[in-house]
């Protein structure tokens, strides 16, 4: 199964590279430039964080694009003269995203504007220590946008109702089925799923990464059909669909 | 920077290390060691060693900010703040003090631990009951058919999960069961199926070095050049 979605991975990147592949519309990655310039305008801070993330477990491809997203993020606020505040749950997050932080800064020719200790805060390894610490930025710095991407637990609930109650603009994003609804409710954009993998892609606009979009939507068409076909083969006795999959 | 020391280096170190690891778990290597270990696995095991270390360093670096950061409200006594991070500091400083001196594992340590931070922790957890009823509070209120049905979806689970209700009216436990048996259930397959999917697709492209959202904002230079 793995291979037959590399080889779709890999013709959906030679196809792009002759044509690029529309988008679905993303609002909340449109409403990304929204968030910060209602910032600019409030002249109050945007905050960010992506979680629980850590780069050496399971939830790694989350914060891996939750660090694209940061990097648009930066990229914007460095534009636009916003101050931009990173909550670090991870401490081996902190060089990386620093040094993407301060290049936004750089690339926007402000390199002046960027102060390290401010921008990317380290804060807990502790999940409620982290929470409390989120909590407390929100209640004693007011950022008028909160972004939250990558893998979220229990404290979901904790930081996007706490930006709510402070007016902050959210856009929240997780492939984490439970943490979902809570972000649903109070977020106003969601990111859901596979969204946030698509997120690198889709602000990067770059062909190549689209094809491997395109390459990863065949291989939902393909898992629907198997589910179709395993249900109607199923429901006629036979189980072939699932010793195929070795299930 | 030149692209080899900001791209080219850093994604053939993922490149590498992701298909020693992916071959660890996919494929059987012939043992090399006493201990019936592939060279795969004990390259495996050498890089966790070295991520370990590696967080060990980045949590230093961490702590270094943390005294920095706080250390700088302290003397410009920022209102609101500088208490706070006074306290902190304070707070850091007898955790590591009595750490280094007793040990992690010492009755004084874990006294420490259990009666600040567990019970701390235990209060900010049981804090989310609050967040998640003024949430829903917000939540249930009929603005358009989506939060309708989302209204009548959530009382009837609401309701089910009440002993009151569902003594009274017994339907309410079927009703209650399907929503999150078959409904709930069935959509939470489908984000899982795209997130596997997604998550593969990120992979790939992080090894093949497209996804370079990790490596900062690439000029198309450094990215390869843009297909058009």
């Amino acid at each position: 199964m793995l291979i037959i979605i590399w080889i779709f991975i890999l013709g959906g990147m030679e196809l792009a590279k002759k044509k690029l592949p529309p988008f679905r519309k993303l609002t909340g990655l449109d409403a990304l430039p929204e968030m910060v310039g209602r910032a600019a305008e409030m002249n109050k801070p945007v905050h960010f964080t992506t979680g629980l993330g850590s780069l050496t477990e399971s939830v790694a491809p989350q914060l891996v694009a939750g660090l694209a997203v940061l990097a648009h993020v930066a990229e914007l606020c460095a534009n636009y003269g916003v101050k931009l505040i990173y909550s670090v749950y991870q401490a081996q997050v902190m060089p990386i995203a620093t040094e993407l932080i301060k290049e936004a800064y750089v690339k926007a020719g402000k390199p002046e504007e960027f102060i390290a200790e401010e921008s990317v805060r380290y804060l807990s390894g502790e999940q409620f220590a982290y929470a409390s610490a989120v909590q407390g930025i929100a209640e004693r710095e007011r950022p008028a946008a909160n972004i939250m991407i990558g893998p979220f637990y229990a404290e979901s609930m904790l930081f996007a109702e706490t930006f709510s109650r402070i007016g902050s603009i959210q856009l929240a994003g997780t492939a984490r089925g439970y943490q979902i609804p809570f972000f649903a409710v109070i977020c106003d954009y969601l990111l859901i799923g596979e969204e946030i993998y698509a997120a690198g892609a889709y602000l990067s606009r770059d062909p190549l990464q689209a094809g491997t979009i395109m390459g990863q939507d065949f291989g939902k068409a393909l898992a629907l059909i198997l589910m179709i076909l395993g249900v109607l083969i199923t429901a006629l006795g036979s189980s072939f669909i699932v010793d195929l999959l070795g299930m | 920077m030149s692209v080899t020391v900001k791209k080219t280096i850093p994604v053939v170190i993922v490149a590498v290390v992701a298909f020693i690891v992916m071959m660890d778990y996919f494929l059987l290597t012939p043992p090399v060691d006493v201990a019936g270990k592939s060279w795969t696995s004990t390259t495996v095991t050498n890089l966790q060693n070295w991520g370990v270390i590696l967080t060990a360093f980045a949590l230093g670096f961490g702590a270094v900010n943390l005294f920095y950061f706080h250390s700088k409200h302290i003397s410009r006594r920022t209102p609101g703040q500088w208490m706070y991070s006074l306290w902190l500091l304070i707070v850091i400083v007898i955790f590591t003090g009595i750490g280094v001196f007793t040990g992690p594992t010492s009755d004084q340590y874990s006294w420490l631990y259990n009666a600040s931070y567990f019970a701390l922790s235990a209060t900010v957890y049981s804090s989310l009951g609050f967040y998640m009823t003024s949430g829903l509070y917000r939540a249930l209120r009929f603005k358009n058919v989506e939060s309708g049905i989302f209204l009548v979806v959530g009382f009837i689970v609401l309701a089910r999960n009440a002993p009151a209700f569902a003594v009274y009216f017994p339907v309410l436990r079927v009703w209650g069961s399907f929503i999150s048996d078959v409904l709930t259930t069935s959509a939470q397959r489908g984000i899982m199926i795209g997130g596997a999917l997604g998550a593969i697709s990120l992979g790939i492209r992080t090894m093949t070095g497209r996804e370079t959202g990790f490596l900062g904002k690439l000029t198309e230079e450094e990215r390869g050049g843009g297909i058009e």
